[in-house]
């Protein structure tokens, strides 16, 4: 599926802003199942510093710096992607999942997952995760079962909430709640994964939605997404980077298909918000508003 | 018998010397046949000659030159206001040149490598790859921070300056039991305790022929300068500090000052277009180096911790791009995790190609099976604690709370080898039989720098003195002795670095600073009026407390609402009263109080001062402990008096100083606060007419307190009425303590501030109120209506608010740095609670 994605980001304040900074995770990842033909950010006011990096996990960031006084920062992505349904190795999805804990795994290259089989800011090891994804993960399972079984369960048994959570809540709240946004599921899953050693990496990105039936698709109605990878140890793993990731949608209850557009991973929301940033001002006020549209191409 | 032949002769007798397995320890000055140790043998005539007297007056000489100092420290825990004082024990810890010659270079090697391990872990991380260290030992560190650890963020020389903790072992080897990169402390102690002991001990410090420690600073100073990226000419290098609420605050100014760079904090500093800058008024000074004392999480609020406020947005870029060098890098902090210790020998071998010559004290990490097997079959033996934290966080649980939080999360966790470490004689005060010599466990903190191509530690270094079991937090610290091999030996092996005294600290004059040392002087005169004023009331207190009605008792109740007009009222009986008004540090208005503001100002510019002005401070606090252990009414008038004195030495250091804009500042906030304290009590003691004998107490006890009785007495022949006291305090611009005056001081300071312009609001409020004053007629002011004075009523009160109003310009003008940083998205309406007007803070 080709898409053509665009995503703004609006912040309005109620007096100048002097001086701002910022960091955005918004350019989609090359991979095997994803090309990305075009990519463009506009900045509006037009940063007097700008500039492109790489990161720790290979995503692009963008930092910027506006010195200009502003009331209204504007951040636009537009980028022309092309995705295909990502193949997985049979034999992959088939090891025990036992033999995908990096930890204690003897396959080489399980050293390089080994950071996203722990703990992390905003994915704490929590018991009750542990407890919760134990049923799922039944001993000898194949981890491609035992993974789905975990998905099915939590988009069975948690509520897709808006105001069940906010941006600062945690697994535990999550669990008490029993519900939350693609975030906090995406959260909730890397927990019950790693706190039984697995490797799992937080996916930020974008799902192409489908208009009701008769419906015209309406432009801006989309959202930023989030979903979860986990670590399958290949059969003859060479680069660093060893076996494939199962990408998987807890909210959507669903394996991400070509209708996922992947834009940057890490261990958690903390290491891959779409923008974040510093600003001096006297403001007491600010708005935020974002609109994401994933159009169809051709 | 002499202190040290006692020490020896007990320590031959276990059995009688009481505590302690001293019979495994090593003991740093005897030994085990009972003589000297080499290093002290030298020393003997002088060192055995120190007797039990000699050693009670250096230990009271050591407290006293340490509180002159204003010698601090916070310990963790306490936060910013338990700031203690730092401890210093008279017997230094002396090592002799054979000894410290294998300690050198196994620490050189040990920081070589720990740069080498710092490169890797943030570039290729074949450690990783190959599995000589685990991986989960060093991602699962918070110190490990990834946004450095990019192909972009390449250092080679990422480790400048290191420290390490070192204790002995049950064979004497000195072994390390934690290192330390994340932004090491304790060089600034270390050459405090020098320069006390020296003091304090001058012949046996002469005598010994030990490294001395100067010449270490102009190394540190030159690996500074040449730390900056590309060819610089004069490179820009700055102390980033936390603040005075740091635990090391004075370890960091003292090293900043020292060293010449001028000591700043995050919101002194902005990024722009990737370079950093100082925020100098009027323009932008862009800085080369940050030497930094905040920890790599709280320097960076965009990409790091978003609730810092103690970093600079933006910071991390620059440090990518190459276009500030931070020392130590951030990130280096991952070198203190003690997971790493059980590995560094094979990641010798491996980048360095050479076996690892200091060892570590045997460490397991419980990530490991082995490890954690080893760990749990000597839970009670080895000390348990988490990589990320202090020694004893797990201090307090029980043996099995203890398993199961390493069972829950064992990567988490290290076991150490508890060392048996050595003991040195240390001086135990024990109150007024004078103290004795007992021996107490150390350990070494010793320091590493770069200087050129290699690593040069310190010689010499900074002891901590435990309680017997050995664990726990340090109950004071020993100066460290290097003794040289021979005379000709060049002090710290650096013959060839150029002296430092060519170089002073460049004054800095950041908003911040500005605003301290204008809060220095607002604070500084505040304690010194009502010091007076407390001076002259208990005058009249002592005469007539106890004879109610009389006129002197209803002057007394005059100057006691005059008081709690400043300071509140908390007591009904007069000396309770006063003992608060000097004590209560927490009573808003009290001298205690001010004392306190002025200290805290006066340490965000310490690195500015002369370390005389925490002289100042040595006087205040031996006045109020003194008042607090006397409770004798007389007291409460000496020890006011004392605290005086104290505080008026402060002018003789300013005075001292450049004529800069920091001291314009000084004395810009003095005056204003002269006035207002002028202002306040002119207004609370005579604008009302209580009769003739009653006024004529209170304008004395005014004049007194305002240091102008013997000059009317003079002019005035003795005769106090309202209209010469008026004329004296208010109008005559010859007389330094009357408002005209005041006003006419803050206005010339004000003019010479480089951004002045003449035409300033402040400038322009000043110069109103000057004429405001020059047009009072004191008949008219003077004027009766009713049982008061009307006219002066309103003069006085239109003026303290006035005078607010000319303190908020002065702020607004020249201590302004801009909004407060604010996470995108993140803005509460929520305006900060305004404080009452009367005894205002910054």
């Amino acid at each position: 599926m080709r898409y053509r994605v665009s995503h703004r980001t609006t912040y309005a304040y109620d007096e100048d802003v002097t001086d701002s900074y910022g960091i955005a995770y918004l350019r989609p990842r090359e991979l095997p199942w994803q090309r990305v033909d075009a990519y463009e950010l506009s900045i509006d006011p037009v940063p007097q510093d700008r500039s492109d990096d790489v990161d720790y996990y290979g995503n692009t960031t963008t930092y910027f710096q506006i010195t200009e006084a502003h009331t209204e920062l504007d951040i636009e992505s537009v980028s022309d992607v092309e995705v295909s349904v990502p193949v997985y190795d049979p034999d992959a999805l088939a090891v025990p999942w036992e033999r995908a804990r990096p930890l204690l795994t003897d396959v080489p290259g399980a050293w390089a997952v080994t950071d996203l089989a722990l703990p992390s800011p905003q994915v704490d090891q929590v018991v009750g995760a542990r407890e919760y994804a134990a049923s799922s993960l039944l001993r000898g399972r194949p981890i491609g079962d035992a993974v789905t079984d975990l998905m099915h369960r939590i988009h069975a048994e948690f509520e897709y909430d808006k105001t069940a959570t906010t941006v600062t809540s945690t697994v535990e709240d999550i669990l008490d709640k029993r519900a939350g946004v693609c975030q906090d599921f995406a959260h909730l899953t890397l927990a019950c994964l790693r706190s039984h050693g697995l490797a799992a990496r937080y996916v930020s990105g974008y799902l192409a939605t489908e208009p009701p039936p008769g419906k015209e698709r309406i432009v801006g109605a989309d959202a930023s997404h989030a979903w979860v990878a986990v670590w399958l140890p290949g059969p003859d793993p060479t680069g660093p980077d060893a076996g494939q990731w199962l990408a998987v949608d807890p909210t959507n209850d669903q394996w991400a298909g070509d209708r996922y557009v992947t834009v940057a991973w890490g261990r958690d929301y903390g290491d891959v918000p779409p923008v974040k940033g510093v600003i001096f001002t006297e403001a007491k006020r600010s708005t935020m508003t974002v609109a994401v549209d994933v159009a169809p191409v051709g | 018998m002499t202190v040290l032949r006692d020490y020896a002769t007990a320590l031959a007798q276990p059995a009688l010397a009481g505590d302690g397995p001293r019979g495994e320890r090593y003991d740093e000055v005897v030994a085990p046949d009972g003589s000297l140790r080499t290093p002290w043998k030298g020393l003997a005539e002088l060192a055995v000659g120190l007797t039990g007297a000699d050693l009670d007056r250096v230990d009271g000489d050591i407290s006293r030159f340490l509180d002159d100092d204003g010698v601090t420290y916070a310990r963790p825990g306490t936060g910013g206001s338990g700031s203690e004082a730092w401890h210093l024990d008279a017997v230094p810890l002396i090592v002799d040149a054979a000894t410290w010659a294998p300690l050198e270079v196994g620490l050189a090697q040990r920081t070589e490598l720990l740069n080498a391990v710092l490169v890797d872990l943030y570039g290729e991380q074949k450690l990783l790859a190959e599995g000589i260290v685990p991986a989960a030992a060093v991602l699962g560190h918070p110190g490990f921070v990834r946004i450095m650890a990019r192909a972009s963020a390449g250092d080679p020389r990422p480790l400048v300056f290191a420290a390490a903790d070192l204790g002995r072992d049950a064979a004497g080897e000195w072994r390390v039991l934690g290192d330390r990169a994340q932004a090491p402390s304790g060089i600034g102690y270390a050459m405090e305790n020098r320069r006390v002991i020296s003091r304090v001990l001058p012949e046996l410090y002469r005598e010994a022929g030990l490294h001395r420690m100067e010449p270490y600073f102009w190394a540190m100073r030159s690996a500074l300068l040449q730390s900056a990226n590309g060819d610089l000419a004069d490179p820009r290098v700055v102390v980033l500090s936390p603040g005075t609420h740091s635990e090391t605050a004075y370890d960091q100014a003292f090293v900043a000052s020292t060293l010449g760079f001028p000591l700043v904090q995050g919101s002194d500093l902005v990024v722009r277009d990737g370079w950093v800058y100082m925020r100098v008024p009027g323009r932008l000074e862009r800085v080369d180096v940050i030497l930094r004392r905040v920890d790599a999480a709280w320097s960076d609020p965009l990409e790091l911790r978003g609730e810092s406020q103690l970093g600079v947005p933006g910071l991390a870029e620059a440090v990518r791009r190459g276009r500030v060098r931070v020392v130590n890098g951030l990130g280096a902090g991952v070198l203190e995790n003690p997971a790493l210790l059980p590995y560094l020998p094979a990641a010798c071998e491996r980048l360095l190609g050479e076996p690892l010559r200091l060892e570590s004290a045997p460490t397991w990490w419980c990530g490991d099976r082995g490890g954690l097997e080893t760990v749990l079959d000597r839970v009670g033996e080895v000390t348990i604690r988490p990589i990320d934290g202090p020694a004893d966080a797990l201090a307090e649980l029980t043996r099995e709370q203890v398993i199961e939080r390493v069972l829950a999360a064992p990567h988490r966790y290290v076991g150490q080898e508890r060392l048996p470490l050595s003991q040195v004689p240390t001086w135990q005060r024990r109150g007024r039989r004078g103290g004795e010599m007992r021996p107490r466990p150390i350990t070494l903190r010793t320091f590493t720098l770069r200087y050129g191509s290699s690593y040069r530690p310190l010689v010499g270094g900074l002891a901590a003195v435990h309680e017997e079991t050995g664990v726990g937090r340090s109950i004071a610290s020993k100066d460290v002795w290097v003794l040289k091999s021979g005379p000709g030996d060049a002090d710290q092996g650096l013959a060839e670095v150029m002296s430092l005294t060519s170089v002073r600290s460049v004054a800095v004059t950041v908003p911040r600073i500005l605003e301290d040392m204008y809060w220095s002087g607002r604070y500084a005169e505040r304690a010194e009026d009502l010091l007076r004023l407390i001076i002259a009331t208990h005058t009249v207190a002592e005469d007539y407390k106890t004879r109610p009605g009389t006129t002197g008792a209803v002057s007394l109740g005059v100057l006691m609402a005059a008081i709690g007009r400043l300071a509140g009222h908390r007591f009904d009986d007069v000396d309770e009263e006063f003992r608060s008004l000097l004590l209560d540090a927490e009573r808003s208005g009290s001298v205690a109080h001010a004392l306190t503001g002025l200290w805290d100002a006066l340490a965000g510019v310490r690195d500015q001062l002369s370390s005389d002005i925490w002289r100042v401070f040595g006087a205040t606090d031996r006045a109020a402990e003194a008042l607090r252990t006397n409770p004798h009414s007389h007291q409460i008038a000496e020890s006011a008096g004392r605290a005086l004195t104290g505080i008026l030495s402060l002018q003789g250091v300013t005075a001292s100083m450049m004529r800069d804009p920091g001291w314009q500042m000084i004395g810009a906030g003095r005056s204003l606060e002269r006035a207002l304290q002028l202002c306040h009590l002119l207004r609370a003691t005579i604008t009302e007419r209580r009769g003739l004998d009653v006024d004529r107490t209170v304008l004395t006890c005014v004049l007194q307190s305002s240091e102008s009785a013997v000059t009317h007495r003079r002019r005035y022949r003795g005769y106090v009425r309202p209209a010469s006291v008026f004329e004296l305090l208010i109008l005559d611009i010859d007389n330094p303590r009357s408002l005209a005056f005041s006003l006419q001081e803050v206005r010339d300071r004000l003019a010479a501030m480089p951004s002045s312009t003449g035409s300033s609001r402040p400038e322009r409020l000043v110069a109103d109120l000057i004429e405001e004053v020059a047009a009072q007629d004191i008949a008219a002011l003077v004027a009766i209506g009713g049982v008061g004075r009307p006219n002066l009523e309103a003069f006085l009160d239109r003026f303290v608010v006035q005078l607010g109003r000319l303190s908020d310009a002065i702020a607004e003008v020249h201590f302004a740095s801009g909004p407060p940083p604010r996470l995108l998205g993140q803005l509460v309406g929520q305006l900060a609670a305004q404080v009452p007007l009367v005894q205002e803070g910054p």
